[in-house]
C-alpha cells in the first residue's frame, strides 16, 4: 500500500473534519429552521441545575431534564422522590407491539418461554410524548393529598405511636414536595410515527415529542403476568444553556426541600423543539423574589 | 529505497552477524584474515552509517533499550496530553458564545492535524509524530462530541464513520499502530451498533448481544488478507490480533451467558455451543498461525485455548475438588500443553529441514 504525501494526507483530513462539521451544523439548522414543533414553559421542576462540584471542572451549564413515568408499582416513590422512568399502565402488550416488539404467545402463563422470549428482547428507540403541566401530574397530586390525609388520620387515630406518626410526616413531606418541587413533565405516551402522535397531542403548548428509548418488562396485575414495558430513557437527557442566558441563572443553586427558602432557585425556561424532535432552550429567566408586603403606614 | 522497519532488520543482522562472526573466531572454525575482516567491517559500518542518516535505527542493544523507553514515554505521553486537551476545554468552554466554541473547536481539531504533518515532516524517530497525532484524533472526537452537547444532538453511531476514517488516514500516512487501533475501535463499534440499529434497536444496548461484535471479527480477519501491509510492520498483525479477540471475547461471554445470544434456543445448549466453538476456533487459529508463521495468531489462539480450558476446569472441578487437586489438575494440564506444544515445534523445525535434537 502506498503512502500518501503530506500535502494530501493534510488536505484529506481537513476536508473529512470540515465535512463532518458541516454535517452536523447542517443538521442544528435543520432541527432549528421553520416553526418549532412544540413549545413549553418548564421550570426549575422540570430541568435541574448542575451540583456545585460538577461545576468546578466543566463551565459549560446544561440543564438536565426531569421527567416521570405514572408507575403504578412505585407508587410510594413516585411521591417522595420520583426517578426517571417506568413502567405506566398506557404501556400494554398492544401497545409495545405498536412500537415493533414481539408479543406472541401466553403472556398470562408464568412458566411460559414467551415470557422469557419476550424479556430478552432490546431496548429499542422510540418517540415519547411528554405531558407539561397536565391532567397525569394534577391525579399524582391529588394522589399524595389523598395519601397525606390518610396517614393524618391514621397518626390521629393511634396518638402516641411513632411509625404512624413517621409515616404521616413523610406523606405530608410527600405532598409539600409534589406541590412545590417534583417535576411535572411525564411521559404519557410512546409510538413510531411523530405527525401520529402529534395528530393525537395537537396542543404544542403542552405535549412535547422527544426520541427516547423502551425495554420490555413483565408485570403482575390481578394475579396475571401480563406484558408491559419500561420507558427508561431519552436521547436528549439534558439541555445546554446557551451563553447568551446564562447570565440570569448562572449563580441559581438547585431547590430541595428543607434547605430552599420562598423563591430561591426558582426560574422558567421556554424550551422548543425542532423538526428533528431535539430540543434547544429559547428562553429562561429566574422567577423574582416576592416583594414583601409593607407595612401599613398610619397617617 | 527500505522501509524504516527494513531498516531496523538490516542493522539487526549486521549486529548478529558480528556476534556470530565473533564466537566462529573464538572456537576456531572461521577466521578471517585481518584485512578481509577490516574490509566486512567497513562495508557495514558504511552501510549502518547510510541506514542512519535516512532513518531512525537502533545500531546497538543500548539503543534499542532506550528505544523502548522513548516508546513507553511516548505513548504515555500522547495519553497525558489527549487528557489534558480534553480537560481543557471543558474547563473553559463556558466562557465563550456558541460560535467561538463552534470556531475553536473546528480550529483545534484542524491545527492540530496540520501540527502532526508538520511534525511528521521533522520527526525521523516517529515518536513526536504519534502524540500530536494522537491529539489530532482526540481533538477531533472532543470537537464533534461538544458540538453535541452544545447543540443538543441526539447521539449518533454516524459520528464513528469520520473518527475512524481520520484515525485511519493518520495511521497509515505517519506509521501508527496507535492510531491503527483507534481506527479499529470505531470500526468494531459502528459494525456492531449498526447490527442492532437496523432492527430499531437503541444503540447502547449493543454490547447486550456480544454476536454484534462477531461481524467486525470477520472483517478484521479478511481485511489484511485482501491489502499488502509489507511496507508498515505490525499493522497485518494488529489486524488479526483485534479480530480474534472480537471472535474469542464474545464467545467467552456467551459461553456462560447464554442469555444474552441472538439464538432462541435453550441458554445451556446456547452455552456449550459457545464453549465448543470456542476450543475449536482456538485451536484452529494456533494450527493457522503456526502454518502462515503469525506469532500473534498462535499466541492470541493458545492465550484463549488455555482460557477456555481454565474456564472450564473451573465449571466443572472448582465446587467438588479440594483446592490442592485442582490447582495440581491445572499445573499438569499446563506441562501437558507445554509438551504438545514442544512437539509441534519440533514438528515444524523438521518440516523446515533442520534436525531434531
Amino acid at each position: 500500500m502506498k503512502s500518501w504525501s503530506r500535502k494530501t494526507t493534510l488536505l484529506a483530513g481537513a476536508a473529512l473534519i470540515v465535512l463532518a462539521n458541516g454535517i452536523a451544523l447542517f443538521g442544528v439548522w435543520g432541527n432549528r429552521a421553520g416553526e418549532p414543533e412544540a413549545v413549553v414553559t418548564l421550570s426549575e421542576r422540570e430541568l435541574t441545575l448542575p451540583y456545585r462540584g460538577q461545576r468546578r471542572e466543566n463551565s459549560g451549564l446544561a440543564l438536565a431534564l426531569n421527567w416521570r413515568v405514572a408507575d403504578r408499582e412505585m407508587v410510594d416513590l413516585m411521591y417522595s422522590y420520583p426517578s426517571r422512568g417506568g413502567t405506566p399502565d398506557w404501556l400494554d402488550a398492544d401497545h409495545m407491539a405498536q412500537l415493533g416488539f414481539n408479543v406472541s404467545g401466553d403472556e398470562g402463563d408464568a412458566s411460559s418461554a414467551a415470557q422469557r422470549r419476550y424479556t430478552r428482547q432490546l431496548s429499542r428507540d422510540v418517540l415519547v410524548v411528554l405531558e407539561v403541566d397536565g391532567p397525569v401530574w394534577r391525579a399524582a397530586l391529588e394522589t399524595a393529598r389523598e395519601h397525606a390525609v390518610r396517614h393524618e388520620a391514621a397518626a390521629a387515630a393511634n396518638p402516641g405511636d411513632k411509625e404512624f406518626a413517621n409515616r404521616a410526616k413523610n406523606a405530608r413531606e410527600s405532598l409539600v414536595r409534589e406541590e412545590e418541587f417534583n417535576s411535572r413533565l411525564f411521559a404519557i405516551d410512546a409510538g413510531l410515527d411523530a405527525a401520529a402522535l402529534r395528530a393525537r397531542y395537537p396542543d404544542r403548548q403542552r405535549y412535547l415529542i422527544l426520541k427516547g428509548t423502551v425495554r420490555p418488562r413483565t408485570i403482575v396485575r390481578d394475579k396475571k403476568t401480563r406484558f408491559s414495558g419500561y420507558v427508561s430513557d431519552l436521547a436528549v437527557g439534558a439541555i445546554n444553556v446557551p451563553h447568551a442566558l446564562r447570565p440570569g441563572i448562572e449563580n441559581l443553586q438547585a431547590r430541595y426541600l428543607g434547605v430552599s427558602r420562598g423563591q430561591e432557585g426558582r426560574f422558567t425556561a421556554t424550551v422548543a423543539t425542532g423538526q428533528r424532535l431535539e430540543p434547544w432552550l429559547m428562553a429562561i429567566a429566574p422567577v423574582a423574589a416576592a416583594v414583601p408586603p409593607r407595612p401599613a403606614v398610619k397617617r | 529505497m527500505p522501509t524504516q522497519s527494513e531498516a531496523q532488520g538490516r542493522a539487526d543482522d549486521i549486529r548478529a552477524f558480528r556476534a556470530e562472526l565473533d564466537r566462529l573466531q573464538a572456537e576456531e572454525v572461521l577466521v578471517l584474515d585481518a584485512g578481509r575482516r577490516d574490509a566486512v567491517f567497513a562495508h557495514h559500518e558504511a552501510l549502518l552509517a547510510s541506514l542512519a542518516t535516512r532513518f531512525d535505527i537502533d545500531r546497538d542493544s543500548r539503543a534499542k533499550q532506550l528505544s523502548l523507553g522513548m516508546r513507553v514515554a511516548s505513548f504515555l505521553g500522547a495519553l497525558a496530553l489527549s487528557a489534558s486537551v480534553f480537560f481543557l476545554f471543558y474547563q473553559f468552554w463556558g466562557r465563550f458564545n456558541e460560535l467561538a466554541q463552534v470556531a475553536i473547536l473546528i480550529a483545534s481539531a484542524l491545527g492540530s492535524l496540520g501540527l502532526t504533518v508538520w511534525i511528521q515532516g521533522r520527526d525521523a524517530t516517529g515518536y513526536f509524530t504519534k502524540l500530536a497525532a494522537l491529539v489530532a484524533f482526540i481533538c477531533f472526537v472532543l470537537n464533534l462530541t461538544m458540538l453535541g452537547q452544545i447543540f443538543n444532538i441526539t447521539p449518533s453511531d454516524k459520528a464513528l464513520l469520520p473518527w475512524g476514517a481520520l484515525a485511519f488516514l493518520l495511521a497509515y500516512t505517519c506509521n501508527l499502530r496507535l492510531l491503527l487501533l483507534a481506527g479499529i475501535a470505531c470500526v468494531i463499534a459502528f459494525v456492531a451498533i449498526r447490527m442492532n440499529a437496523w432492527n430499531g434497536i437503541s444503540l447502547w444496548h449493543t454490547l447486550e448481544r456480544p454476536e454484534n461484535v462477531l461481524a467486525a471479527a470477520l472483517l478484521l480477519l479478511a481485511l489484511p488478507l485482501g491489502v499488502d501491509h509489507r511496507s508498515r510492520p505490525g499493522f497485518a498483525a494488529l489486524y488479526r490480533v483485534t479480530g480474534l479477540l472480537c471472535l474469542f471475547v464474545p464467545m467467552l461471554v456467551l459461553g456462560h451467558w447464554g442469555e444474552g445470544s441472538y439464538l432462541d434456543w435453550d441458554a445451556k445448549t446456547i452455552e456449550q455451543g459457545y464453549q465448543t466453538a470456542g476450543f475449536v476456533f482456538s485451536a484452529l487459529a494456533i494450527a493457522i498461525g503456526a502454518r502462515r508463521d503469525w506469532p500473534e495468531t498462535v499466541n492470541t489462539g493458545i492465550g484463549f485455548f488455555v482460557i477456555f480450558l481454565f474456564t472450564k476446569f473451573y465449571d466443572w472441578w472448582w465446587e467438588i475438588m479440594p483446592k490442592y487437586l485442582f490447582f495440581l489438575v491445572v499445573g499438569l494440564t499446563a506441562v501437558l500443553i507445554l509438551v504438545v506444544l514442544g512437539r509441534l515445534r519440533r514438528m515444524a523445525r523438521s518440516r523446515s529441514g533442520e534436525e531434531a535434537p
